[in-house]
């Protein structure tokens, strides 16, 4: 039994409202991932180095952002480091929660593309007269980025759908917290959280398409 | 003959039926009420965690006056829509302001409390009143009277920042730590809070020039008969003294909000 009479108008007029909320959402994403992505190389070119301390480093990041929930991750990085006396605004917990889950993720699928890329490219650059940082910048990171790249669209999609999370920590300038907001003024409950699904859904289908778009073009053999 | 009974047959189950909620409840023998247990002393759990509180009584009081059992379902303050709508709740007994924008979607009864308003500060932040949260970090519990009032203040200074958390016991964290400069919440949560101990460096300095909140009951709105008898029970609590009894018994010694309506309704 849904007792509900639905009023879309109502809701609708606070459409402009929520797709300003939508960009919020996409920038902390996009930041987050670009981020996440430079963390992540050098979380790799950690683990590559042969060092124990920082591979050791490497290894504690990943199983900390892999195996804890991504809500913790973001309530951490809020009212966590604050009892450290470092204060972090809700947009950068939520940037610093986000990109700390997907360095850890991403530097998973990069040790994955790395096995996919022969020991002996390594070795081939190195008698040639390549560093060891060399040989890893021109030969192996290239191909480990084109290999982990629709893994990491993946990754894009799970950043936009975690900022959702950001409530946690006092964001409401962000997509959902500008619809939880909406909802606590105005009770429209069903509809409101309706049409974020909808512009969650047609954002991340637009970047699953668009990477596969980019994806055809630039990879192409 | 045999068509003539089935005839009758088939009226009786195409008469409509007008069992209305007040009649499912009755017939149920249980009142399902949705109460917020993260709103003291309103709602919230004893230390072998059953519900206690104002509201918690309130929906006791409600079902023993309807003769069916009562049962609180825990509803967050986000939650309390989707779970009349969704049937898990038959009424809220959940603080919820009664605001015209949300009678537009739920019914609400008269008010049967109201809340007054203070402003609680973090001692480093060096206000004195509420006027000194001109310009600060400001947040209260998202999706309150209160958080709307205060975010709408903000917005009129056009200086500070408004931040709304998911729970009190995060806005008083906040608070407490010094991400938040001040917060406003209901008197009684503000006390409450303050005496416990449980966040250092915070005080109450002020009371916040609000409408006082009044709260209501409220279910759904085409319910007529169900928010008669809603309106009507409220009436009767104050006026057996009960809401007196509840006051005090939660809130404390002092004079809870006149609900009366002088020459009327005492």
């Amino acid at each position: 039994m849904f007792n509900y009479t639905f009023q879309w108008k109502q809701a609708m007029a606070r459409l402009p409202q929520m797709l300003d909320g939508a960009l919020v959402t996409m920038q902390i994403a996009l930041l987050s991932m670009l981020l996440g992505i430079l963390l992540a190389v050098v979380l790799t070119m950690f683990r590559l180095s042969g060092i124990r301390v920082l591979a050791g480093f490497t290894k504690t990041w990943v199983e900390i952002a892999r195996n804890t929930p991504a809500l913790f991750q973001i309530y951490m990085a809020h009212f966590g480091v604050a009892s450290l006396g470092i204060y972090l605004n809700p947009f950068l917990s939520l940037l610093v929660g986000i990109t700390f889950n997907n360095a850890g993720y991403l530097a998973e699928n990069f040790r994955g593309a790395l096995k996919a890329i022969p020991d002996t490219q390594t070795r081939a650059a190195r008698s040639l007269g390549l560093g060891a940082v060399g040989a890893f910048r021109h030969v192996v990171l290239p191909q480990m980025l084109r290999i982990s790249f629709l893994p990491m669209t993946n990754q894009m999609v799970w950043a936009i759908l975690m900022t959702s999370l950001g409530v946690t920590v006092g964001m409401n300038t962000d997509l959902y917290g500008v619809t939880q907001d909406l909802n606590a003024l105005t009770f429209r409950t069903f509809e409101l959280f309706a049409i974020a699904a909808v512009i969650f859904y047609v954002i991340t289908k637009v970047i699953t398409l668009g990477a596969r778009l980019i994806a055809a073009r630039l990879f192409r053999y | 003959m045999k068509k003539l009974t089935l005839t009758l047959g088939l009226l009786a189950f195409a008469a409509p039926s007008y069992a209305d909620k007040l009649d499912d409840i009755i017939a149920s023998g249980t009142l399902r009420c949705a109460v917020v247990l993260d709103f003291p002393p309103m709602g919230m759990r004893d230390e072998s965690n059953n519900p206690i509180g104002f509201d918690v009584d309130y929906c006791n009081d409600l079902a023993a006056a309807l003769g069916v059992n009562a049962e609180i379902v825990e509803t967050p303050f986000p939650e309390r829509i989707p779970a009349l709508m969704s049937g898990r709740v038959d009424v809220g007994v959940a603080s919820t302001s009664d605001t015209l924008e949300r009678a537009k979607t739920v019914g609400m009864s008269i008010p049967y409390y109201a809340f007054e308003n203070a402003v609680t500060v973090n001692d480093n932040s060096g206000i004195t009143d509420w006027e000194g949260m001109r310009g600060k970090t400001v947040g209260a519990t998202a999706g309150t009277y209160e958080a709307i009032w205060l975010e709408g203040q903000i917005n009129e200074w056009g200086e500070g920042t408004f931040r709304p958390y998911q729970t009190q016991a995060d806005v008083f964290l906040a608070l407490s730590q010094g991400q938040l400069d001040a917060t406003v919440s209901t008197v009684e949560v503000a006390n409450a809070n303050v005496a416990s101990g449980n966040f250092p460096g915070i005080s109450v300095v002020d009371k916040a020039p609000m409408v006082p909140d009044y709260v209501a009951l409220f279910t759904l709105r085409e319910e007529y008969g169900l928010i008669n008898y809603l309106n009507l029970f409220v009436n009767q609590q104050v006026r057996t003294g009960r809401y007196a009894e509840l006051y005090e018994k939660w809130i404390g010694e002092g004079e809870p909000a006149d609900l009366t309506i002088p020459g009327i309704y005492r």
